[in-house]
């Protein structure tokens, strides 16, 4: 209990929400400019994902094809994503003569949305949290799945049938692995005790759930990380997309501008997808820690919780990147039998097995 | 054997064959095991995939590409690399070449031309020979025709021009017999009457005494 309590002293949590409340009554200036920091930090965090995300997947994609990828623009290719904005921004934007025009304009940025909505609640550090709402693991699940709207509308509004295609198996795609994805999810909740997403990043201080949990967490991580990648489409489960069939799936039809935007979301939605990964299953920002060690806790401490934070998602995103560059696109059947044959009933096993082990108390360092 | 005999045969055929449990193809190994070693040796092959992508990652001296304009001083092209036909001259200056036309027959686009020309004794030897580079394939098919090995393929790939005319080439450096003919003159200033100096560009004269016909007839 004495951990318990110096762990939740340690990492008092303040988010920027919490920062705006307190300040109404003294000063609605202070508390309006909270409010628009909060907003201007997701979209400075969406750009600055943007740019260095679709950089580092050129450069890695590039070295795991014993490529050099983008070398001329600036040191090393390190502007090439700037030009290509600049490229997109300008390109003529078409939208098909028959096309639903006003969902066609929409779906861009309800795909973009959801992905913008899920980064106000993540956990980047004690202080740096913009929203911590105490549903946070069913808000994520719930306004996660909330971007294939966006895929389907683009699909639907494209009047194109290669569009249709993709964004219909994209929504099988989605809603199925959506299944998976909430189990493990279930199993750190189980686990934590809490919805909230910092406190399922306080209830690892004694050491993350990946490897505290007997294995348990290990395949719940294995399943959410599979069903994560599913989720936001990209190779192996880009069957969305599927260039070789589909010709770009739903976003066929989308040029300039708007392309730039799906594309966009893609990136961002890998990084959200590292991100909650790493909150549920590796600490979040929490330190290594291993109970009872306090003198190997406290050297641990010295790493600010940003740097653990971004350690694991980068971590993350490079294994997500990693997938990509290693293993072929899945059929759509051979998709469906991963989810409804093996991963769902991994998952079904895995909570029941959790459950059983959060009741006797048996991972390693309980709470009391 | 009735129709239901056939189809329940196949049915079971399909039960034991490799691809049995509903289209995965599975090993004797997997049927025996089941679900469990299917879904650990899945994992299994799966990192044994990343294994080898991350050891690329890992190496970066394994980058086979080459940054072009910069590296122009150290680039050395592949052996086997073809951008350019040349005809070989040795040491002395001298061709093989003895204007045979084999050449021009094996080249499947017309693209060489063997301008010949006959001496006072009404031998034959080469005086132009004529590549179009804008016409060619670089198919090798004239240097694996030539019977004397007095063509090859060449790594020069710069070889953009303004001008089209400019990709036409005379690839013989000199017009006149070959090296076999010019070893047997053993006068150096005979030697040099029989080789008139040639240009890339230019139309080669013959020796005065020559008569001339194009290879095109």
């Amino acid at each position: 209990m004495t951990n318990l309590v110096q762990a939740e002293a340690l990492w008092q949590v303040k988010t920027l929400s919490d920062r705006t409340v307190e300040a109404i009554p003294d000063s609605p200036w202070l508390a309006t400019g909270f409010f628009l920091l909060g907003i201007i930090s997701v979209g400075a965090l969406v750009a600055g994902l943007g740019l260095v995300l679709i950089y580092l997947e050129r450069k890695i994609a590039a070295h795991f094809q014993c490529r050099l990828g983008p070398m001329r623009v600036g040191w090393h290719g390190l502007l090439q994503t700037v030009a290509d904005t600049i490229k997109l921004l300008l390109k003529e934007d078409i939208i098909p003569e028959r096309a639903d025009k006003l969902m066609h304009l929409m779906a861009p940025f309800l795909s973009l949305l959801a992905t913008v909505l899920v980064l106000v609640v993540i956990p980047y550090s004690p202080i740096l949290q913009i929203a911590d709402v105490n549903i946070g693991v069913l808000y994520v699940s719930a306004v996660g799945g909330f971007g294939i709207l966006g895929i389907l509308v683009a699909g639907w509004s494209s009047n194109n049938k290669w569009s249709l295609l993709g964004a219909m198996r994209a929504g099988a795609q989605i809603m199925s692995y959506e299944i998976s994805a909430t189990l493990a999810l279930l199993t750190v909740v189980l686990f934590a005790g809490t919805l909230k997403l910092s406190g399922v990043v306080q209830s690892q201080a004694d050491g993350w759930w990946i490897w505290r949990a007997h294995g348990i967490g290990l395949v719940a991580f294995m399943i959410f990380l599979i069903a994560s990648v599913a989720e936001i489409n990209r190779t192996p489960f880009d069957i969305a997309e599927g260039e070789s069939e589909l010709t770009g799936g739903f976003h066929t039809e989308y040029s300039g501008m708007r392309f730039a935007f799906f594309f966009l979301s893609e990136f961002v939605n890998m990084f959200v997808a590292a991100a909650i990964t790493a909150t549920l299953f590796l600490g979040g920002w929490m330190p290594f820690h291993i109970g009872g060690l306090h003198g190997f806790n406290a050297i641990m401490d010295i790493i600010p919780p940003v740097i653990w934070f971004l350690g694991k998602t980068g971590f993350l995103i490079f294994l997500i990147m990693w997938f990509r560059w290693t293993f072929p696109r899945l059929r759509v059947d051979q998709l469906m039998k991963l989810e409804w044959k093996i991963l769902l009933p991994i998952g079904f096993v895995n909570l029941v097995v959790a459950a059983v082990a959060v009741l006797f108390d048996v991972y390693f360092f309980p709470r009391n | 054997m009735n129709d239901t005999d056939i189809a329940t045969q196949e049915m079971k055929g399909a039960d034991a064959g490799p691809a049995g449990a509903g289209g995965l193809v599975l090993s004797p190994a997997e049927r025996k095991h089941g679900f469990v070693f299917r879904v650990l040796g899945g994992l299994l092959s799966l990192l044994q995939g990343m294994a080898v992508t991350l050891k690329y990652f890992l190496r970066p001296w394994t980058v086979v590409t080459r940054q072009y304009p910069e590296n122009r001083a150290t680039l050395k092209m592949y052996e086997r690399f073809r951008s350019n036909l040349v005809m070989t001259h040795d040491q002395d200056g001298f061709h093989n070449c003895t204007a045979c036309g084999i050449c021009q027959t094996a080249c499947p686009n017309a693209s060489i031309n063997v301008v010949t020309a006959k001496d006072a004794a009404g031998k034959r030897f080469l005086r132009n020979y004529v590549w179009r580079m804008d016409a060619c394939t670089f198919c090798n098919a004239c240097v694996q025709a030539c019977p004397f090995g007095a063509i090859a393929m060449g790594g020069n790939f710069e070889n953009a021009v303004y001008d089209r005319r400019l990709l036409t080439y005379s690839l013989n450096r000199y017009s006149g017999p070959p090296a076999n003919a010019l070893r047997k003159v053993v006068d150096p200033a005979e030697r040099q009457k029989l080789m008139v100096p040639c240009s890339p560009y230019a139309d080669c004269q013959a020796p005065a005494d020559a008569a001339t016909n194009t290879g095109d007839q």
